[in-house]
């Protein structure tokens, strides 16, 4: 039953090629202003990013010929290193732009909420893919969910949405494990409630909301207001490849957050929809993997992974075009950060893994 | 010791995925909306964030003068500046800076040197070294090119012309009555910049052209002001005066040939006093500046004096109240109520008709034609010759009529009235009010602009004017002339006599409030030829130095002026004995029609 099949799964190794140098080509034209104002040096970001992909890829190279079962028994090590590391970061972290999230080793940084995110899925596949005795109660999903709530409210104190997209991931791998429907159905209407509570607590939370309805009215809509100029600008083709102009310092911090706008004003809603689409063929060849994985834990993986990459690509979407409230989510592979590119390539090595151990067994 | 993958597994990954593909699906869409059907809404809004305006000046159009001589125009000239960041050699672009613009090498260097976005070296550059800098080619330095307001003439007609400020907007004076046929409209250049507002080199530059002002055409003739420029300053000098002025206009249509009011500024350095300022607040150097700016003939009033016994004479005719032929007597003086008003002869001038009477610049005969009007009808006639309005001459502050109350004039006011005292007018008002009473009777508007013309010379606008109203009737302007052509021919206004011409005219003198001053305003006002005059002129002496009297000092003025300008008009000399010839037939007419 379990096969090597010896060959990994070849469209998504183009898929993430194509979104590595994609996004390498990108960050250049979106880091560039940026990068020779602050630093002189038009390459400055694409650099940095273009070491941390060549580090990525080779790792990813290495995991990929690696037999993931032997993850397994790392899978709580990684999960408690990554508990470490968040709490070290809130004391020893640097700060950038108002939030500790970096630990520095010389000139290198990183960045252990992104760690955390591969820690997590590993993790709960190691969990959930051991669980033997049934467990289908109600009791079991609040298990899981509690074993991953120390990192969450490590992580949310300084980065809130990493802290939701680790419990999104943690919420689709139970979700996945467990048999019955309509107890997520309450879990998402509980999660609303409370999501509706915790804004209503703090009014700076409900600002946003407000802003969100009318950006244009508020100073703080300035970075929504800019990314739908630039948005706006594109397009049906845009205004071609480095021809932003919204990227100039109008729209703030160009290269993490908001990279999509630019990318809409330079290659226009053709271009936006056919990189929207190289993200849904990514995640459809997930899913392949996940459905033929041998076992459980390897499925776990791969579904753990495609949770990951379609919240942030949906959210950062979504907040980009000011389908939800601003909250800073990047965009995977594109947006600048290294530490987020090597993980991101590291997990993508990890469902390469799994996709060489494919079932015989084929119903999709 | 792997848990093996089971069907229910599979069925949640593919709901997962399902959701995820609808939630991205959405976003395509979401996308679709804002780049196709709201991409003109926020494009829009990017581009005017993007785009700065810089804009170019339209050049401001010129002043002609009927002859089409320029009396005001635009230099080109240039602004030097550098910009920091652009600089490569910033030695030599001191070298070449300093010695091309003659400034010190420090103040350059410093200014070159400085870390600022632009820093400009010097203004109003003449085009030439503004070309020549350009030739060099230096990165950073910037060489702009804008216009400055010229007058060719200096200081000719400078009350009536007006300057412009540091805008090239008029500011006094014809420049600002029609600055918005001069100014033209600014073009701009459209830069895209980023969001520090540095200009992005390669994108394309939209452009609007500017549209270059309009030309105004006046009736002024450049000769003919230089003429009565000379002989004003003349006068200046001989008598002493605070100032001279001189109207020639053309009595049928109001337009205005020549307006001097000596002294004159220079329009290319308007600002400056050319006296010591030393000790002066800038409040007191601003009120000296619009001393000197002020345009007598039209901001200033007066009391007229005899002058202003063509308009008591044409009402006193008008109303039928006095014929030519009617006789008075002058003892010398008159009792009005408890006052005794006294000619100016003493004596008396004893038995005289009402001809002699303006003939003498008799006051008792005016005092007793003013009497026979009454304040009613008289003040009837003020309304019905203009003399209480304004003229409307596209001048701008005109001065109104300073005048009496009707219900609070008594017998001694409609007496002094009567030969113009106790009241005020300014130049222009008189001078457009004698027009219509001696150009057959019809109203017209004193004004210098005629006509709007492109620079190619094509006719824009032909400017038109409120005139043609009836205020007197033909055949007293006929008599008015007739009787005013004898002031000059034998009366007072002898010395404005010139062989071989007609001319017709009166003259004035008045002592300037206080009294007690001995402050006097000496005027003469004539027009040529008497029997159908295309030129009248008035000139005014304020506060001459001795001899003070009109007809004295002013008609003299006045007889040069026309000897000069009448042959250049085109008014010939006619022979002495065709002269005569035409008087009898004249008077032959008279009494044919009398009978």
């Amino acid at each position: 039953m379990r096969t090597k099949s010896g060959r990994g799964d070849v469209l998504l190794v183009c898929m993430v090629l194509f979104l590595v140098v994609f996004g390498l080509a990108v960050l250049y034209s979106t880091g560039s202003y940026n990068g020779s104002v602050r630093f002189g040096d038009a390459f400055y970001y694409m650099k940095k990013q273009f070491f941390a992909a060549a580090l990525g890829m080779l790792a990813m190279y290495l995991i990929s010929c690696m037999d993931y079962h032997i993850f397994e028994k790392y899978a709580i090590a990684a999960y408690l290193i990554s508990l470490a590391l968040s709490t070290l970061v809130l004391f020893a972290g640097n700060a950038y732009n108002g939030s500790r999230r970096w630990l520095s080793l010389g000139p290198l940084s990183f960045q252990p909420s992104e760690f955390a995110k591969l820690a997590v899925i590993l993790f709960l596949a190691r969990m959930v893919g051991r669980q033997k005795k049934k467990r289908n109660s109600f009791l079991n999903l609040v298990f899981v969910i509690a074993l991953v709530l120390p990192i969450v409210a490590l992580v949310g104190t300084n980065n809130l949405s990493t802290a939701i997209i680790i419990l999104g991931i943690a919420v689709i791998v139970v979700f996945v494990s467990d048999k019955r429907y309509m107890q997520f159905v309450w879990i998402a209407a509980a999660g609303a409630g409370m999501m509706a509570l915790f804004l209503g607590m703090e009014s700076y939370r409900l600002e946003r909301i407000a802003i969100w309805k009318n950006p244009e009215a508020y100073e703080k809509g300035y970075q929504t207001i800019q990314g739908l100029y630039a948005i706006g600008s594109g397009g049906l083709f845009g205004r071609g490849f480095g021809e932003s102009i919204q990227k100039l310092g109008f729209v703030p911090e160009a290269q993490n957050d908001m990279i999509f706008s630019i990318i809409c004003e330079e290659l226009g809603f053709v271009g936006a929809t056919i990189l929207m689409l190289v993200f849904l063929v990514l995640i459809w060849r997930f899913m392949v993997i996940a459905v033929h994985a041998p076992d459980l834990f390897g499925s776990l993986i791969a579904a753990g992974a495609m949770g990951h990459i379609a919240i942030q690509v949906i959210l950062n979407v979504a907040v980009v075009t000011n389908t939800i409230p601003n909250t800073g989510i990047t965009l995977p592979f594109i947006s600048y950060g290294g530490t987020s590119v090597l993980f991101l390539l590291s997990e993508m090595g990890l469902v390469l893994a799994v996709s060489r151990w494919q079932s015989e067994k084929k119903c999709i | 010791m792997f848990v093996k993958i089971k069907t229910f597994h599979r069925k949640k990954i593919v709901a997962v995925f399902a959701l995820c593909m609808a939630a991205m699906l959405f976003l395509i869409g979401r996308l679709g909306y804002l780049m196709l059907l709201r991409a003109d809404y926020y494009s829009e809004k990017a581009q005017d964030l993007h785009e700065r305006e810089r804009s170019i000046k339209a050049a401001r159009g010129k002043i002609l003068d009927c002859n089409g001589k320029v009396l005001a125009d635009n230099k080109t000239v240039c602004t030097i500046s550098v910009i920091h960041s652009q600089i490569k050699e910033p030695e030599k672009v001191i070298d070449v800076l300093t010695e091309e613009l003659g400034m010190e090498r420090d103040q350059v260097k410093k200014r070159v040197e400085k870390n600022s976005s632009i820093e400009r070296i010097k203004t109003n550059v003449d085009k030439q070294t503004g070309d020549k800098i350009r030739e060099y080619d230096l990165a950073g330095v910037k060489v702009d090119e804008d216009y400055k307001r010229n007058y060719p003439y200096g200081n000719l007609a400078s009350k009536v012309l007006g300057f412009t400020g540091s805008d090239n907007q008029g500011i006094v004076g014809l420049e600002v009555k029609y600055e918005s046929i001069l100014k033209g409209t600014d073009g701009q250049i459209l830069t895209m910049t980023d969001a520090r507002g540095v200009e992005l080199s390669d994108t394309g530059e939209g452009r609007k052209e500017p549209v270059s002002g309009k030309n105004l055409i006046l009736s002024l003739d450049a000769n003919l002001q230089e003429y009565a420029q000379q002989a004003a300053y003349q006068a200046l000098e001989q008598k002493q005066a605070d100032s001279v002025s001189i109207i020639l206009m053309r009595p049928g249509n109001g337009e205005i040939l020549a307006m001097v009011n000596v002294p004159e500024y220079d329009l290319n350095d308007p600002f400056n006093l050319k006296k010591s300022t030393n000790g002066m607040s800038q409040q007191e150097i601003q009120d000296e500046r619009n001393k000197m700016w002020r345009n007598g003939c039209i901001n200033d009033t007066y009391e007229p004096g005899s002058t202003f016994k063509i308009i008591t004479a044409s009402a006193a005719l008008e109303e039928g109240v006095v014929t030519p032929e009617d006789t008075f007597s002058c003892p010398g003086f008159r009792i009005v109520d408890d006052r005794r008003i006294r000619c100016h002869k003493t004596t008396g001038h004893g038995s005289e008709t009402f001809v002699q009477g303006v003939m003498n610049s008799c006051n008792p005969v005016f005092i007793e034609v003013g009497q026979r009007l009454g304040t009613d009808a008289f003040y009837r006639y003020f309304q019905q010759f203009g003399l209480l309005e304004k003229t409307g001459i596209d001048l701008p502050g005109e001065a109104g009529t300073i005048m009496h109350q009707k219900k609070d004039i008594g017998p001694v006011e409609l007496a002094t009235i009567s030969f113009g005292q106790s009241f005020q007018i300014t130049p222009i008002r008189l001078a457009a009010t004698v027009c219509s009473l001696i150009n057959g009777g019809h109203q017209i508007t004193p004004h210098f602009g005629v006509e709007v013309r492109e620079d190619d010379g094509t006719l824009l606008e032909t400017l038109s004017y409120k005139e043609g109203k009836q205020i007197v009737s033909e055949q007293v302007s006929k008599t008015m002339r007739a009787i005013l052509e004898k002031v000059v021919s034998e009366g007072g206004g002898k010395k404005a006599y010139i062989e071989g011409y007609h001319i017709g005219g009166k003259t004035a003198t008045s002592e300037t409030l206080p009294r007690s001053a001995n402050k006097y305003i000496s005027s003469f006002l004539g027009f040529v030829p008497a029997e159908d005059p295309r030129i009248l002129g008035i000139c005014i002496i304020n506060n001459p130095q001795g001899v003070y009297y009109g007809g004295t000092i002013c008609a003299p003025v006045m007889r040069t002026v026309f000897e000069n300008i009448l042959p250049y008009l085109g008014i010939e000399k006619e022979a002495a004995q065709e002269t005569d010839a035409v008087r009898i037939m004249d008077q032959v007419e008279h009494l044919l029609s009398a009978e």
